[in-house]
């Protein structure tokens, strides 16, 4: 144990700069997934036909492992922080498309009749009532995201993008306990801590109204 | 397209090896998800009786589902060495959430109607467990084994950074080659396909075993 | 309660099994028995190459069983392996690497001093046969254009002291951080720091070098991409880097219960030059072969298959 209180001594900046830059490209890539998945998600729900093949799309390519879509990049981007922040964008998008179309397609037809009814144009129904309706499954979505991104973010450091990732594979390769444990533990912790922050906001953003209602995951 | 050529050729010079590694990765992955299924099913099972555990158990699953996989691969390498073992354990340990949540939610979702039924025609609990119960969460545990076995495929291929084969290898193989996009592809197109065909044939199952859910009354024996 | 304890009887039950799943060899997945002799190869394609040749060798001309246990990162992850039993041929070892990173001794310059320096203490402390050289050496290259080299006319390492600071250096994953020929080594022998440095794997140094995404680059000289991409290699002019001639490392224990390993691994000693592993090493990362295809190949053209 005692090597592992030196290693931090020593290498306590370096971890938090790692660290830094891990959450750095996870949320740059959730940022972006939301800002396009978001608006997709509501332009599916307005599409009549298309939406079902699109959202079945999006889940068999969710079913690719991420080791193949990360390294499916590098031939085109290279290596460094853009390439692992654009994969990483691709796979964050899906679950929020995904979260976001089946919210607004959930909420009650009732509703937007009223919002009709009330004289509402397209517009003011989606940022009045669907959107805010629909909002704790987007969050959950953006939740699982997130946690899940942080993961995938440690193999980026496979193709230059750093993060806590760099200590894992340095462990590996130079078997040293102390970098896998200064990699793995902080990264588990961060992955944590977004997941348990994420679903307070979630808790905080269901209307009163409707929490009972289990989350689509 | 050069890329498609150079797919071709790498799969004519080399597929008793890229059989070879699909097959290894392949049962590297069932064997994750079988053993998870073992646990977890019937401690889903006693979960879903005793409710006041659930809240630890999930609990822990959960953590153990944030982990990064690589990060879990790692720190077993370093308690069990390298190889396929390392990943098969990782694999079970993120197996467990899917499944238990599932044959927790199965079995807690079944209609009283069921359970009064099988009650009222003397059956004991074991008996109502298996014929009553189980058959009608069958699905629901399916869908469970079915998530279980598609993220198992993806951490497989991770798995070759602790020495363990399969098809990771060749896609990483395609990382430190020069014409590497081919290479990639050789090992991921394999990998997305045995995740994709995967998930369509569980999901068969979980249709087919999928009781007839009618909007009637249940037809009771 | 009756619930309590068989919950945690469950837990106990689990863990149990996973001390237990954690020995066994499980059907179709070969690699722990207790029968097959385990060739470990570094995460490098010569390793591979090199591993496969041992273990076609072992397979075609004894009835001896072998598994191929890729993926090991560094000298110091096989030694680690070997240590624990999980690899009983280690197939490139380096022995600059070796005496510096596993037998912890200063760095040796001479190449024919270094060989006999961990030949001697592998067998002392570790019961370890370190073979003579298959014929190769694979050291660290700093690695640019040509063209970057005219520009500046860069030869030397040292000449790049000056411009040091505004060079992108790509490297693998390990060497910012190893002891007695890394990085921290580096900086004291020729006196100057990178501008950036960027870990990543091995083999996408080459493209980024040529691409221009890095300006300099730290390759493995045997590498057959250098001379394929017309690449400059600077010369170690303040001699920083030792000698890393490679040769495979056997457990004694492993040559006694197995005797036909000696005689099968002799016939790869002293035979392949450096020119050779380029070439072998180019028909996998540019040619598209498999590491097993290719040692296939070069054993059948050179009949080693009796």
């Amino acid at each position: 144990m005692t090597t592992l209180i030196e290693f931090l001594q020593i290498n306590w900046l370096e971890t938090l700069y790692k660290a830094w830059e891990h959450l750095y490209i996870s949320l740059i890539a959730v940022l972006l997934g939301i800002s396009v998945a978001i608006p997709l998600g509501i332009v599916l729900t307005r599409m009549k036909k298309g939406a079902g093949f699109v959202i079945g799309f999006v889940n068999i390519v969710q079913t690719f492992p991420s080791l193949a879509v990360l390294a499916f990049f590098i031939p085109f981007l290279g290596v460094g922080k853009l390439p692992a922040i654009v994969a990483l964008f691709f796979y964050s998008v899906l679950p929020i498309l995904r979260n976001t179309y089946t919210g607004i397609k959930g909420v009650n037809p009732n509703l937007l009749e009223s919002g009709k009814g009330l004289g509402m144009t397209n517009w003011e129904r989606i940022f009045l009532v669907e959107l805010p309706l629909s909002l704790p499954v987007i969050m959950a979505g953006i939740r699982t995201s997130s946690v899940y991104l942080i993961g995938w973010a440690t193999l980026a450091s496979f193709i230059g993008g750093g993060g806590l990732g760099d200590y894992i594979f340095i462990g590996l390769n130079l078997y040293q306990p102390a970098y896998i444990i200064f990699g793995a533990v902080p990264v588990t912790l961060m992955a944590v801590l977004i997941d348990y922050l994420f679903a307070k906001i979630e808790q905080k953003v269901t209307p009163k109204g409707i929490k009972g209602i289990k989350e689509t995951v | 397209m050069e890329v498609l050529q150079q797919l071709g050729t790498y799969y004519s010079q080399n597929s008793t090896y890229v059989l070879h590694e699909f097959y290894r990765h392949f049962l590297m992955s069932i064997y994750g998800v079988l053993f998870a299924g073992i646990i977890a099913i019937p401690l889903g099972i006693l979960i879903a009786k005793y409710r006041k555990l659930s809240s630890w158990i999930f609990s822990i699953t959960n953590v153990i589902q944030t982990i990064p996989a690589l990060a879990m691969l790692a720190i077993l390498m370093l308690v069990m060495g390298l190889g396929t073992n390392t990943v098969i354990v990782s694999l079970f340990l993120y197996s467990l959430l899917p499944v238990l949540r599932n044959t927790y939610v199965g079995i807690i979702s079944i209609e009283h109607a069921y359970l009064e039924s099988g009650k009222a025609m003397g059956m004991t609990k074991s008996q109502v467990l298996w014929m009553v119960e189980l058959p009608l969460a069958l699905s629901v545990i399916m869908a469970g084994l079915r998530t279980a076995l598609v993220i198992a495929i993806g951490i497989t291929a991770v798995g070759t950074f602790v020495g363990a084969g399969g098809l990771g290898d060749i896609i990483v193989r395609g990382t430190n080659a020069t014409n590497g996009t081919a290479i990639i592809l050789a090992g991921a197109i394999p990998t997305a396909l045995m995740a994709v065909i995967a998930d369509l044939a569980l999901g068969f199952f979980e249709k087919l075993l999928s009781p007839v859910k009618s909007k009637n009354m249940p037809q009771l024996p | 309660m009756k619930s309590k304890i068989t919950a945690k009887l469950w837990v106990l039950g689990i863990f149990i099994f996973l001390m237990l799943l954690s020995g066994c060899s499980l059907p179709g997945l070969s690699s722990s028995s207790e029968d097959t002799i385990k060739i470990g190869a570094q995460s490098m394609t010569e390793s591979e190459i090199i591993a496969n040749m041992i273990s076609q060798l072992l397979e075609r001309n004894t009835n001896y069983n072998t598994t191929v246990i890729k993926n090991l990162g560094s000298n110091f992850v096989q030694q680690k392996a070997m240590e624990n039993g999980d690899v009983d041929i280690a197939a490139t070892r380096y022995t600059g690497t070796d005496l510096t990173s596993v037998l912890g001794q200063k760095v040796e310059k001479n190449p024919e001093t270094a060989l006999k320096i961990v030949q001697e203490q592998f067998h002392k402390q570790y019961g370890y046969k370190f073979f003579d050289s298959y014929g190769f050496e694979n050291t660290y290259a700093f690695t640019v254009t040509k063209k970057l080299a005219k520009e500046n006319h860069y030869e030397k390492i040292s000449d790049l002291k000056n411009d040091a600071n505004n060079l992108n250096l790509g490297v693998d994953n390990a060497w910012l951080k190893r002891e007695g020929d890394g990085y921290e080594g580096f900086v004291k022998a020729y006196r100057f720091e990178f501008g950036n440095t960027y870990p990543m794997q091995i083999g996408l140094v080459y493209d980024a070098v040529k691409n221009g995404k890095m300006d300099i680059v730290l390759a493995y000289s045997s590498d057959g991409r250098i001379k394929a991409y017309d690449l400059q290699l600077l010369e170690d002019d303040k001699n920083y880097f030792p000698p890393y001639d490679c040769a495979p490392v056997v457990n004694e224990k492993i040559l006694k219960k197995y005797p036909e390993i000696e005689a099968q691994l002799k016939k790869l000693i002293g035979t392949i030059t450096t020119e050779k592993m380029q070439e072998l090493n180019y028909e996998v990362d540019g040619n598209l072969k498999e590491p097993s295809v290719v040692a296939k190949e070069f054993l059948q053209e050179n009949h080693y298959f009796d």
